[in-house]
């Protein structure tokens, strides 16, 4: 929410960020290389100092002897330049391709969740892209930074080393006090900042509650005061998280005191060995041009730590992301069965029920039932009274949570059997392509077959269809889905409500094809519509 | 006389403000005109005494920032030619030795100083915005409203509230950015009037390139990376919802390929703008460093020490200039957000006045039913024949159609904004719950209920037991949307809520869906009761048989 980009918060838990690591792994070559190219950042800043350094001590000697170092430096810059351009674009390329997969593998859970617990499409949705889209961050900022924090303090400080192993130490030095007040920073005190983090969070929070909650809020006239109420709330802990955000930005500022500090000792150490005032003999030589050398290096060795502080939002964001995404991701989906059916099959429900999660009364309590091998049967009742749930339990999609049920003594597997809904699955491609997705190997003559069983004529089979199911009318969509069930050759056939929102003349068109489906299968239809129930051999009603 | 107020006026303009509310649809608000501007410069001007304190601070770390490394830089030099030609004696290094240490020190203290100002200025203004977004939202036509209150648009609002957040606590970092270029021109300045100008001119470069590219950038991708989005959701959702076709045909697979398939136009927007940011990064990143280097050249007359000095003044001076331009990213955002919440500003509520009593009268399919005060209606017809759109529509939860309803003689349509609701205490289908505590649930029914009464509420929607063994009892945290009650629990304490709310009339759909019998039958002997003291009337909508005993009138919808 807020920029808080720094170092003042204490780390949240760490399983996001083991989750994050490993997705990441399998494209680490990507991570390695945008880490690598953040490291030789820091090489690349040597080679800057060494050109300042050498540049400035030669312009005593003329321009000619300048300009190569002065060239040097400048080159080293651009390096740096396109060192910075390298790590985007390769740390890019590994957060884009671990999306992908997660993404891939969210989407897979959700789908089966999807069929399981119905209505769980928004929060499904939400994960899948957002969700999935939040992760970047952590890849793109807060790796490299992190490879980067550990190693290119140590290459400045070597560097450092060889032109004044005394400045070297001074920098080294300045380390130690930093790390202590960083540990002490992590303790308790940091347990109440992350608290307080999390209540700052809580005043955007409250606000998206209230208008949640605004049906209600309108209906009992509260709007004004909760309005207030949410001012006053929303100030009472503006006031509360600014008293622990005075301590929790002293992290931030001991990185910025000691960045700046270590900078100060090195300028001053070296003016006053230069002019050899020094209150004790040097162990060491110090020339004009070591001393511009460390003194440039001087502040690269703390710039890995800022890095990796302004990367604090980026990870906070990311690692909160990966704990709602990582459960779903983490589910294996059952792989995908196709059984084969080949004569009609008995249906039978056994005082089954269904509880959904969250819910507390069972969908279809202790429902039975027995279909005959190739009986036509229609479910009617109430929405809510269980029809979906039922042709969903038939299909093998979600298992009862009491009772049984059973196709010829055997448990369903999803893939024995043909679906009709209302909203077939659409791609982009000709109708033809389209009822092929029922059975991948199908002819083009099995394909002209179904098409004309569910009543789409030959000439239409061509017809581009779009993303969105562009180019098909609401009644060739109908016709679509059961034009796939044709083609399946399955001999059970489940159909949720396919005449629904259908005018009168495509209503009786489905309903020939349906009757036309049914015919030597096993079919279970669940319906609103008395014209659709008249046609089954029996009806059985499902009580709210 | 009347507690509603009879207008001939077309809704929108009998409720005055309203009329002149913008519809959500981007219309850009006039620069004079824009009530958010108005409220955000009210709350920059009330917490002033935060922003100039963090501005100062901002000033003070900025160019002790730049004074550090170029001061340390003249020091180095100064004393090493001093040591070379032995003129040590003459040298005066008390003074910049302790000016480094000082700038050390002043550059920590304005940092600190700049962050938590800079927070106490955007955290302290913000509550105030979002009651006055709260309130505007509330008081907008309920279609608009209620568009809000659920997915997208509430997820818009609340991450546009937040943008505006951290453009606040970003307030005076600009202060900031102007005094690091101010001292790197002084500096630069001391090794001739052309170390300054190159050092302007870069700065110049540096800060108008940098936010044009940055800016361009953010929109150009921005807008594409929305639309990717947005493509791969509808696919994504497509898909779900033909979930139990997928699993029949076995295309799990496919299906997931699909969605992956779709997510690569997505990738590939956001991978060309994290290209073209490290483009500017890398830019910025030469510029500064070359910038230093042409300083220095363009210093070659001055003394080595005073040269030095200027180079390393131009390269503290453009980085802050660089930073300052890559903010300029978030900028069609944050103007695109502010145009979002703009309609939602500046209306006001009206007042809630107590009901009188009135009597209802509501059309049906070919029939019609006049209410008095008191009267027991059940509301019937299969699902989906419209009986909970019709209590919305009292409610005036929803658009109101002419003709279909009248309160105390008037036209649905025709009763100024909330003016109907005072009638009614509601308890929908499927409830609404305020995340908090059992008793700021119950508050909004009555809020100056005591806590007899809600127990006796509870009590009545068969709930008490159950709060009851929660250790904090009325101030025990139901979670989020009540999210630790259960689906029934969540009904009573609607239930419970709007049994609370003193109206005329109690409106229920479905309240007793999802109880056992024993409990059914318990909760509906209690309002019974409830209905015989409180001469309450009663509109209901249920499929089950026990709470329509209580009715003696009926209503069918087809």
């Amino acid at each position: 929410m807020l920029s808080t980009s720094s170092i003042d918060l204490p780390p949240p838990a760490p399983r996001g960020r083991a989750w994050l690591a490993a997705v990441g792994r399998p494209f680490s070559p990507q991570g390695r290389s945008a880490a690598a190219s953040t490291v030789l950042d820091s090489v690349a800043a040597i080679g800057f100092a060494a050109g300042i350094a050498l540049a400035l001590g030669r312009l005593s000697h003329g321009w000619m002897a300048a300009a190569p170092w002065a060239l040097l430096a400048v080159a080293s810059a651009a390096v740096r330049g396109v060192l910075a351009r390298a790590a985007i674009g390769f740390a890019a390329r590994q957060a884009a391709e671990v999306k992908r997969s997660v993404r891939r593998r969210v989407f897979t859970a959700a789908l089966a969740r999807e069929g399981r617990e119905p209505g769980s499409l928004g929060s499904a949705l939400a994960l899948a892209v957002d969700g999935v889209e939040a992760l970047e961050g952590w890849y793109l900022r807060y790796a490299p930074a992190r490879a980067a924090a550990v190693v290119s303090p140590l290459i400045i400080i070597a560097a450092m080393a060889v032109a004044s192993p005394l400045c070297a130490l001074i920098v080294a030095a300045t380390f130690a006090p930093f790390i202590m007040a960083m540990a002490l920073a992590g303790g308790a005190a940091a347990r109440e900042a992350r608290r307080q983090f999390d209540a700052m969070s809580r005043l955007s929070g409250r606000f998206a509650d209230r208008l949640r909650a605004l049906p209600a809020i309108l209906a009992f006239d509260g709007a004004g005061r909760i309005g207030e109420e949410l001012q006053v709330a929303s100030e009472e802990l503006a006031e509360r998280t600014l008293k622990v955000l005075r301590i929790a930005f002293v992290s931030s500022a001991s990185l910025e005191f000691f960045a700046a500090i270590s900078v100060a000792l090195v300028a001053v150490y070296c003016g006053f060995g230069l002019l050899g005032l020094l209150p004790f003999r040097p162990p060491e030589r110090l020339d004009l041009v070591r001393a511009i050398f460390v003194l440039v290096l001087a502040p690269e060795a703390y710039l890995p730590m800022r890095r990796l502080a302004q990367a604090y939002h980026e990870r906070e964001t990311a690692e909160a992301a990966a704990e709602a995404v990582r459960p779903v991701a983490e589910e294996l989906p059952r792989a995908p069965v196709r059984a084969v059916l080949i004569r009609p099959p008995a249906v039978r429900f056994e005082e089954v029920g269904v509880v959904y999660p969250g819910a507390e009364a069972a969908v279809l309590d202790g429902f039975s039932f027995d279909v005959e091998p190739g009986e036509f049967v229609a479910l009617v009742g109430p929405s809510g009274s269980g029809k979906t749930t039922a042709l969903r339990l038939a299909l093998g999609l979600i298992p009862p949570s009491i009772g049984r049920v059973t196709l010829d003594g055997a448990a369903p597997v999803p893939g024995a059997v043909a679906w009709v809904g209302q909203s077939p699955v659409v791609t982009p491609g000709s109708l033809a392509d389209n009822i092929r997705l029922a059975r991948m190997d199908a002819s083009d003559a099995d394909v002209a077959l179904a098409a004309a069983s569910a009543g789409l004529p030959t000439s239409v089979l061509d017809r581009p269809i779009d993303e969105r199911g562009g180019g098909l009318s609401g009644g060739e969509r109908r016709r679509l889905a059961l034009a796939r069930a044709f083609l399946a050759q399955a001999s059970l056939v489940l159909l949720d409500e396919p005449t629904a929102d259908l005018d009168a003349t495509s209503e009786a068109e489905a309903m020939q094809a349906i009757v036309r489906l049914a015919r030597g299968r096993t079919t279970l239809i669940a319906t609103h519509s008395a014209a659709v129930a008249a046609m089954a051999d029996r009806i059985v009603r499902l009580a709210a | 006389m009347d507690a509603l107020t009879l207008t001939d006026e077309p809704r929108g303009a009998a409720s005055g403000v309203e009329g002149q509310r913008p519809r959500i649809t981007a219309r850009r608000p006039d620069r004079q005109g824009s009530r958010l501007d108005a409220l955000l410069r009210a709350q920059v001007r009330a917490r002033r005494n935060d922003l100039a304190l963090a501005a100062a601070a901002a000033v003070v770390a900025g160019a002790a920032g730049v004074c550090l490394l170029a001061l340390s830089g003249w020091f180095v030099t100064a004393a090493g030619l001093a040591g070379l030609t032995g003129a040590v004696l003459g040298f005066n290094y008390l003074l910049p030795s302790t000016a480094i240490r000082l700038a050390a020190l002043s550059r920590t203290v304005g940092r600190y100083g700049e962050r938590l100002a800079g927070h106490a200025a955007a955290l302290r203004a913000l509550g105030r915005v979002r009651a006055a977004l709260f309130i505007g939202v509330a008081s907008a036509p309920a279609a608009e409203a209620l568009q809000l209150s659920t997915g997208e648009g509430c997820a818009r609002l609340i991450d546009d509230v937040d943008a505006l957040q951290t453009q606040f606590v970003r307030r005076p970092a600009r202060w900031g950015v102007a005094a690091a270029l101010a001292a790197g021109l002084a500096l630069a300045g001391l090794a001739g009037w052309p170390s300054a100008l190159m050092l302007a001119a870069l700065a110049a470069v540096q800060i108008l390139c940098g936010r044009l590219a940055a800016r361009s950038l953010a929109r150009r991708w921005g807008e594409e990376i929305q639309s990717a989005s947005g493509r791969l959701k509808d696919a994504c959702a497509a898909l779900l919802a033909a979930a139990p076709e997928i699993a029949a045909y076995g295309l799990q697979d496919w299906a997931a390929e699909k969605a992956a398939d779709n997510s690569r136009a997505l990738g590939e927007a956001r991978m060309a703008m994290r290209r073209a940011e490290g483009w500017q990064a890398c830019a910025s990143t030469a510029l500064s460093g070359a910038g230093a280097a042409l300083v220095l050249l363009c210093a070659h007359g001055a003394p080595l020490p005073i040269a030095f000095l200027a180079a390393l003044a131009a390269l503290g001076g453009l980085e802050a200039c660089a930073a300052a331009a890559r903010e300029a990213q978030d900028e069609p955002a944050c103007r695109a957000a502010r145009q979002r919440l703009e309609p939602w500003i500046g209306s006001s509520l009206p007042t809630p006045r107590a009901a009188k009593p009135q009597g209802i009268w509501l059309k049906g399919k070919g029939t019609e039913i006049t209410l008095v005060p008191g009267d027991r209606l059940v509301i019937t017809g299969r699902s989906g024949c419209g009986k909970t759109s019709l209590l919305e529509r009292l409610l005036e939860l929803r658009e109101r159609p002419r003709g279909e309803a009248e309160i105390g003689g008037v036209d649905l349509s025709r009763l100024a904004q909330g003016e109907g609701r005072g009638q009614f205490a509601y308890a929908p289908q499927s409830p609404t719950l305020l995340a908090g505590t059992v008793r700021e649930n119950l508050l909004l029914g009555d809020p100056c209920a005591a806590d007899t009464q809600m127990w006796a509420a509870l009590a009545d929607a068969a709930l008490e037991a159950r709060i009851a063994a929660y250790p904090a009892g009325l101030d025990a945290d139901i979670g989020e949307a009540g999210a630790w009650l259960s689906g029934g629990e969540r009904k009573r304490l609607s239930l419970a809520r709007a049994y609370l709310r003193h109206s005329p009339w109690l409106v229920l759909d479905e309240p007793t869906e999802g109880l056992d019998r024993a409990t059914e039958a318990a909760v509906v002997a209690r309002l019974d009761q409830r209905l015989r003291t409180g001469g309450q009337g009663l509109l209901l909508v249920s499929h089950r048989p026990a709470p329509r005993t209580l009715c003696s009138r009926e209503l069918p919808l087809d």
